[in-house]
């Protein structure tokens, strides 16, 4: 199966998931936690993302709670949705390991 | 009041909205405000509730029933919700409960309104979803009347011609008198065809038969505005073939529009094309004031397929409506061109251009799924 590599938002929402389910604004401040603050979501950026990602079947509802009258719907990682972010991991180490080894870091140990 | 006493809904409403306030100052951690949020929603009685803001600076909220100034929140909760109005509907009935849950609980203290980078990408998310074909497999109503409109055009137009044809033999004394009189099943032909190739799910051949029909039409008629001086009859049969052209090739196709018409819907259209076509002008415009409404009123697809087939129906109306094109002499006769043709014909160019940028995007959007997510 080739597959389009994911973009840099929608690889860190899976990352986040990958812990566990994790509401909207829990999405949110973990994928800037993980990118050091680099990245950060924007609600509708998210929402997008996490409907199209829905409709891939790579992220599902965990469970829905209300809390404060406000909705607060958990997503949880598919296991499709694990394999895909496990393939990407696959992808982006071994261009990481040629580019670090060509560039000397790594002593030249493949 | 008493910390026994039960706390009501409100209460608890106004407890957590309170702990949200005192989160966006700063006041609590996400962890705590979460915490605190569950205790409130749980919360059995007036001393529970006191006791998840009993470290916080506020006036007690639960003695001031009513009492509460209207906060920052609330203007901005309203600025928040305008801007998801640019959603679609069946995006905002799955997700505008939880995004404004985000949008507010990711807003600092005392904001009143929503920032303008936010405001941008909420409005861009939502022209970029309404962009996408819908995942639930069903097309905007629109392509799906031109697809319903590719299969019944021709049966109409068949019909149409079938009438027109059946009372010129009447009118034609001894017509009969030399056998069944093939010549005017010559007219037939075409519209048969088509409607032929329609019913077999043949787009691309309907499409085809469409256009060499049109191209013919206009050959033998002549330039098409001087035959509308002698009558509306081939200005319609032109628009209509226009149309036809348009529906085949920029829909799903007739193998959509049979998919979506019953034998109910067959046997309605053709009652209604003969009620139409056989009938004189009072009783005419009344029967066509009934299927308008039915139509209207249906569906929206219905409501499209009326819209498009006010296109070939146009010059009908403007002898009732405009003037009497029989009577005009040659310059005002540009005019009663421009009348006939210009306005349907511009419908017809922007259905054109709506129906090709929708195929160039679908084409380009790749197909991911057919299921929509959870309905919110």
């Amino acid at each position: 199966m080739t597959e389009v590599s994911l973009r840099e938002p929608t690889f860190l929402i899976l990352t986040a998931l990958a812990v566990g389910p994790q509401h909207g604004y829990g999405i949110m401040t973990d994928v800037s936690q993980i990118s050091g603050g680099r990245v950060r979501l924007r609600a509708g950026t998210l929402y997008a993302a996490l409907n199209r990602l829905a409709a891939e079947r790579l992220v599902e509802v965990d469970r829905e709670e209300i809390v404060a009258a406000r909705l607060r719907r958990y997503y949880r990682l598919t296991p499709r949705g694990a394999q895909r972010l496990e393939a990407e991991v696959d992808r982006m180490r071994s261009n990481t390991a040629v580019a670090a080894r060509r560039l000397g870091l790594l002593g030249g140990t493949p | 009041m008493d910390d026994r006493y039960r706390a009501s809904d409100a209460d608890r409403d106004r407890a957590a909205a309170l702990l949200r306030d005192h989160f966006a100052a700063g006041r609590l951690t996400p962890a705590e405000l979460d915490e605190r949020l569950t205790a409130t929603l749980n919360a059995q009685t007036l001393g529970e509730l006191r006791r998840a803001l009993a470290d916080l600076p506020a006036p007690d909220p639960v003695l001031q029933h009513g009492q509460r100034v209207p906060l920052p929140a609330v203007a901005l909760e309203r600025g928040y919700r305008r801007l998801l109005v640019f959603y679609p509907a069946w995006y905002r009935r799955a997700h505008e409960e939880e995004m404004l849950a985000v949008l507010m609980t990711a807003a600092p203290a005392g904001k009143q309104r929503p920032r303008i980078a936010e405001a941008a990408d909420l409005i861009w998310s939502a022209l970029r979803i309404r962009c996408q074909p819908r995942r639930d497999g069903a097309g905007p109503a629109w392509r799906d009347a031109l697809a319903v409109l590719s299969v019944i055009l021709p049966v109409i137009l068949l019909l149409i011609y079938t009438v027109h044809e059946a009372q010129a033999l009447q009118s034609v004394p001894g017509a009969f008198s030399y056998g069944f009189p093939l010549w005017a099943l010559q007219g037939l032909t075409a519209p048969l065809a088509m409607a032929a190739l329609a019913l077999l799910r043949l787009q691309r051949a309907a499409a085809l038969a469409a256009v060499a029909l049109l191209t013919w039409l206009v050959y033998v008629t002549g330039w098409p505005g001087w035959s509308l001086l002698y009558g509306t009859a081939d200005a319609y049969i032109l628009l209509a073939l226009g149309l036809q052209i348009v529906a085949v090739a920029a829909s799903p196709g007739p193998r959509r529009g049979l998919q979506i018409l019953t034998w109910k819907h067959g046997a309605l259209i053709a009652i209604c094309t003969l009620a139409v076509s056989t009938t004189a002008y009072p009783v005419t415009l009344i029967v066509l004031t009934v299927i308008c409404a039915a139509m209207a009123l249906a569906s929206p697809v219905g409501r499209w397929l009326l819209l498009l087939l006010a296109i070939p129906a146009w010059p009908f109306f403007i002898p009732v409506f405009l003037m009497t094109p029989w009577d005009v002499d040659l310059p005002s006769g540009l005019g009663v061109i421009g009348q006939a043709y210009l306005p349907p014909a511009a419908l017809l160019v922007v259905f054109v251009i709506a129906a090709r940028r929708r195929s160039l995007r679908s084409r380009t959007h790749h197909e991911a799924g057919r299921d929509q997510p959870e309905r919110g």
